[in-house]
């Protein structure tokens, strides 16, 4: 019997009279509903985060109800099957948590306003929860959905839900139950704190020559350079006199989720915020100079933003594309990127290679029309230059590696991780992300179906986004493990080569003219190939993960939170290694069904999580190889993991912080720790080094949220405890003598 | 360190009277489960000095799958420490902090991180925290699997009849 059923045959009329209609509500709202228009004629920027209480069920007891619905009582069983299965990550008022995003206000009726009840049924049993639980049934889901609509505003519906109600959500959401959900008042937008770099540091335009050899002082893009070394030149800082680096100044920051990257120019800390939030810092003083919010002022996370000419350009969450003054940050332009209405999204910023802005694009597993693109736009102006689609549709190059998907249903491909750019051969390399859902089954094709251009190395011609060449590095995906992240290009002798790392752990060698594949090497312990070609470098799944059924669960290492992860890894150039932030976990896989609907789709698989078997429970891995010999020179294993990218310096340090407050020099030579500090809560982001007038200082940020690489140790390295807040910018030096 | 679990044999929260004889019905005399836990020592101090032909493996016991739902119900920690001797594998260790008493124990065939069939059962304490002590003849096909690390241990309890620790064997290092 399903737990609705068991909780409805309990209820009493006073029980369910807990939730009473309020007075003034409307019954029925024909076409355009006062909600609808609030949401059609609000900027997007002046979006709310609702953190209120529940005030439906605060409302007065005096209040004469009318008889109850079904709806409601539906909502209410939901509740309950809310609190228990869901509130853990979404909080028990939908106001989110670092695990889950909030599922209230204008972020949900932006998502699910115009969208129906049916849809976010199937959206939701297809995906949640992460873990899976057999024991909720259809009913069950029915009902957490009418109490997600319910708690939403949705008050004028009589009849409970069904698995094909098909209303428009926002046409049955009155504006007094809307309303209570806007007690918050409106996020700011626009310049909060004015001011001029001018007066600080005179302000010199970036030009192209200078992002291709930057002045060691500076750390002018992610990852500094656009080989994507994550390495600085400066080398006052040594493994000699580390040990007496002091704490020059600490700035808090936005709270949400934050993975930042700052950009230092000339003295000046350009620091990404969460919710879109940029602000310009004074890198000697911490002063702050200016700040500005593009909007929408959410709590997500981004991760990076440009520097060229005299502007700071950034992508926003809600995927569009705005330039401010470097000066003053005043704004400049705006253009969007893709419809954030379906789903569209951005975690990662841009970066501008051959005068153009290179940017990715995320929240591409709906099935829809649109896919996933790099794109370039003018830096002077915002305007589209061209596209490349990473999801090939049927009549296109690679259009056949999708089965007999009609292109709709062609879907993930996400470049959600910023590429980097070799400007002699004038290519950009990015990864990609694997096909969505996540398992073979639940998209309705076969581990043949290799689904290009996902989960590939891709090197786009920055002219005219032509492709290149590309290499598929796990056709076929099958276990949420993606090959996304930084392209480091290397050259070593004539060979001009491109190293990636993706969630599987293999560090991948090729051939960055040709695309040739050179080879591999396992970094941590992997599971899910039984062979690995070391010619071709053509992997082959474990049989039982090549066969996955629906509802079947499948174990394999590494988990989701990814042998390696959005945290860069760094080539320390003087020693020819490549020192890579790894992560030791295991997951066990169940797909889900989904119905191949226009506007569903999603991911699609039930998750659970464990340690790695041979670690002795080391979740976090720093490992060294050698970009020649591909050998691991070293490794330092510990059971906090790591969450920020590494950052090797000349003095023959590399810097990484970890979900333990830790934050730590190695010496590159070794692996030694040779120096370490704890903040205020986990390091998470990326260090970065530069210098002012001869001073090298190292900054990093301290931050909380995140994805997978924060629930999987959150569940499995519980003992590791840190607040929930605290997201701040550490500047460090040595003191003066 | 984060490693949390007790020094292995009659860890600190385990009361001798949890001690596992294999004869757990008969409650033994206090002197009889004082004798077993110092033997156990004895043993433990003997496997340092085994032959040169005993093959010291060690399994971490750590939580089964879990999910930010059910880590409050899937808990502990705990070390399994085995001797091979010809065809014996000997199981010493102990496990602590289970959301409920254990229930039952085996040991599985699979290889790391792939669950399997069991290969050998044996009686454990029905407590939260305790010791593991275990005597298990190997075939052919078994010995091989402990060689190529596919022999993992598993603990049972109350509300967790699908199992709440495990831990593969490794050489130990």
């Amino acid at each position: 019997m399903s737990l609705l059923i068991k909780q409805l045959t309990g209820l009493t009329p006073l029980l369910l009279g807990q939730r009473p209609l309020l007075p003034g509500q409307k019954l029925l709202l024909l076409g355009k509903s006062p909600l609808r228009r609030l949401i059609t004629a609000t900027s997007l920027g002046v979006a709310l985060v609702s953190c209120a209480p529940d005030s439906q069920t605060s409302a007065t007891a005096s209040v004469e109800s009318p008889a109850v619905s079904a709806f409601s009582a539906q909502a209410d069983a939901g509740a309950d099957l809310f609190s228990a299965q869901c509130a853990v990550c979404h909080g028990a008022n939908l106001e989110g948590t670092t695990l889950g995003p909030l599922l209230s206000g204008r972020p949900f009726m932006q998502r699910w306003g115009e969208r129906t009840p049916s849809l976010l049924f199937a959206n939701i049993k297809a995906n949640m929860p992460p873990g899976g639980n057999e024991s909720l049934e259809e009913a069950d889901y029915l009902a957490i959905t009418a109490h997600l609509l319910a708690s939403n505003g949705v008050d004028s519906v009589a009849a409970a839900l069904t698995a094909t109600t098909d209303f428009t959500i926002a046409d049955n959401a009155s504006e007094v139950a809307a309303g209570r959900q806007r007690s918050a008042p409106p996020a700011p937008q626009g310049l909060t704190v004015t001011g001029n770099v001018d007066d600080f540091s005179p302000f010199v335009p970036v030009s192209d020559t200078m992002l291709e050899a930057p002045d060691a002082a500076d750390w002018p893009m992610i990852r500094r350079t656009y080989d994507a070394h994550s390495y600085s030149p400066l080398d006052q800082i040594t493994t000699d006199n580390v040990s007496n680096l002091s704490l020059e100044w600490v700035w808090n920051m936005h709270e949400g989720d934050s993975e930042p990257s700052p950009l230092v120019y000339k003295g000046i800390i350009y620091l990404i915020n969460p919710g879109n939030v940029i602000q310009a810092l004074d890198g000697r003083s911490g002063e702050l100079i200016w700040e500005h919010w593009a909007g929408p002022a959410n709590r997500q996370d981004m991760r990076n933003i440009a520097i060229y000419n005299d502007k700071i350009i950034q992508a926003t969450t809600d995927a569009r594309l705005v330039a401010l003054d470097a000066r003053t940050g005043q704004q400049l332009w705006e253009t969007e990127v893709a419809d954030s209405s379906k789903g569209f999204s951005n975690s990662s910023g841009p970066i501008v290679a051959d005068g153009k802005v290179l940017l990715g694009l995320a929240g591409c597993a709906r099935y829809i029309k649109e896919d996933c693109y790099i794109s370039a736009h003018d830096a002077n102006t915002g305007e589209l230059l061209w596209r490349f689609n990473t999801i090939a549709k049927a009549d296109e190059p690679g259009g056949d590696t999708w089965g007999e998907l009609d292109d709709i249903f062609r879907a993930g491909g996400e470049t959600w991780i910023t590429g980097s750019y070799d400007p002699e051969l004038k290519l950009t390399y990015w990864g990609t992300a694997q096909q969505k859902p996540w398992v073979p089954v639940s998209r309705h094709l076969t581990i043949h179906d290799e689904g290009l251009f996902t989960n590939s190395t891709v090197a786009v011609n920055t002219d005219d986004g032509s492709l290149d060449w590309h290499f598929q590095h796990v056709p076929a995906e099958a276990l949420d493990l993606d090959e996304v992240f930084e392209r480091v290009l290397i050259d070593r002798g004539d060979e001009k080569l491109v190293f990636s790392l993706g969630k599987y752990g293999i560090l991948w060698k090729s051939d960055r003219v040709s695309g040739e594949f050179k080879g591999y090497k396992e970094t941590v312990f992997q599971n899910a190939f039984t062979d690995i070609d070391a010619k071709t470098g053509h992997v082959t799944y474990r049989e039982d993960i090549q066969n996955a059924k629906l509802n079947e669960w499948t174990s394999a290492c590494p988990s989701s939170a990814g042998g390696k992860d959005w945290h860069s890894m760094s080539y320390h150039e003087p020693s020819g290694v490549l020192i890579a932030p790894l992560s030791q976990t295991c997951l066990e896989n169940a797909a889900r069904e989904v119905a191949l609907v226009q506007g569903g789709g999603g991911l699609a698989a039930s998750r659970k999580f464990f340690e790695m078997p041979g670690t002795d429970g080391m979740l976090g891995k720093i490992g060294a190889y050698n970009v020649d010999t591909m050998e691991e020179v070293w490794s330092h294993e510990q059971r906090a993991s790591f969450h920020t990218g590494t950052l090797s310096t000349a003095g023959d340090l590399v810097f990484v912080g970890d979900l333990d407050r830790r934050f730590k020099a190695l010496d590159v030579r070794t692996g030694e720790v040779v120096w370490q500090t704890r903040l205020g809560t986990s390091v998470q982001g990326h260090p970065v080094s530069f210098a002012i007038d001869g001073k090298q200082y190292i900054a990093v940020t301290s931050a909380v949220g995140g994805t997978s690489p924060r629930t999987v140790p959150d569940v499995i390295a519980t003992e590791i405890t840190y607040p929930r807040w605290g997201n701040a910018l550490y500047v460090f030096s040595l003191p003066e003598d | 360190m984060t490693n949390r679990t007790h020094p292995p044999f009659c860890p600190k929260d385990s009361s001798l009277k949890h001690f596992p004889l294999k004869s757990s019905f008969v409650k033994p005399s206090l002197f009889i489960r004082a004798l077993a836990c110092i033997g156990a020592l004895v043993l433990s101090l003997s496997s340092l000095t085994a032959s040169a032909q005993d093959m010291q493996y060690r399994a971490r016991l750590s939580p089964m799958p879990t999910t930010p739902q059910t880590k409050s119900t899937i808990t502990g920690a705990g070390e399994a420490l085995a001797t091979l001797s010809g065809t014996t594998l000997t199981l010493r260790g102990n496990f602590s902090g289970m959301s409920s008493a254990a229930t039952m124990a085996h040991v599985h065939f699979g290889p790391p991180a792939q669950p399997g069939p069991v290969v050998a059962a044996f009686e454990i304490a029905a407590q939260t925290s305790g010791a593991l002590n275990a005597s298990i003849e190997l075939n052919a096909e078994q010995l091989r699997a402990l060689a190529a690390n596919s022999l993992y241990v598993q603990i049972h309890s109350e509300s967790n009849p699908a199992g709440e620790l495990r831990g593969w064997l490794f050489p130990k290092k």
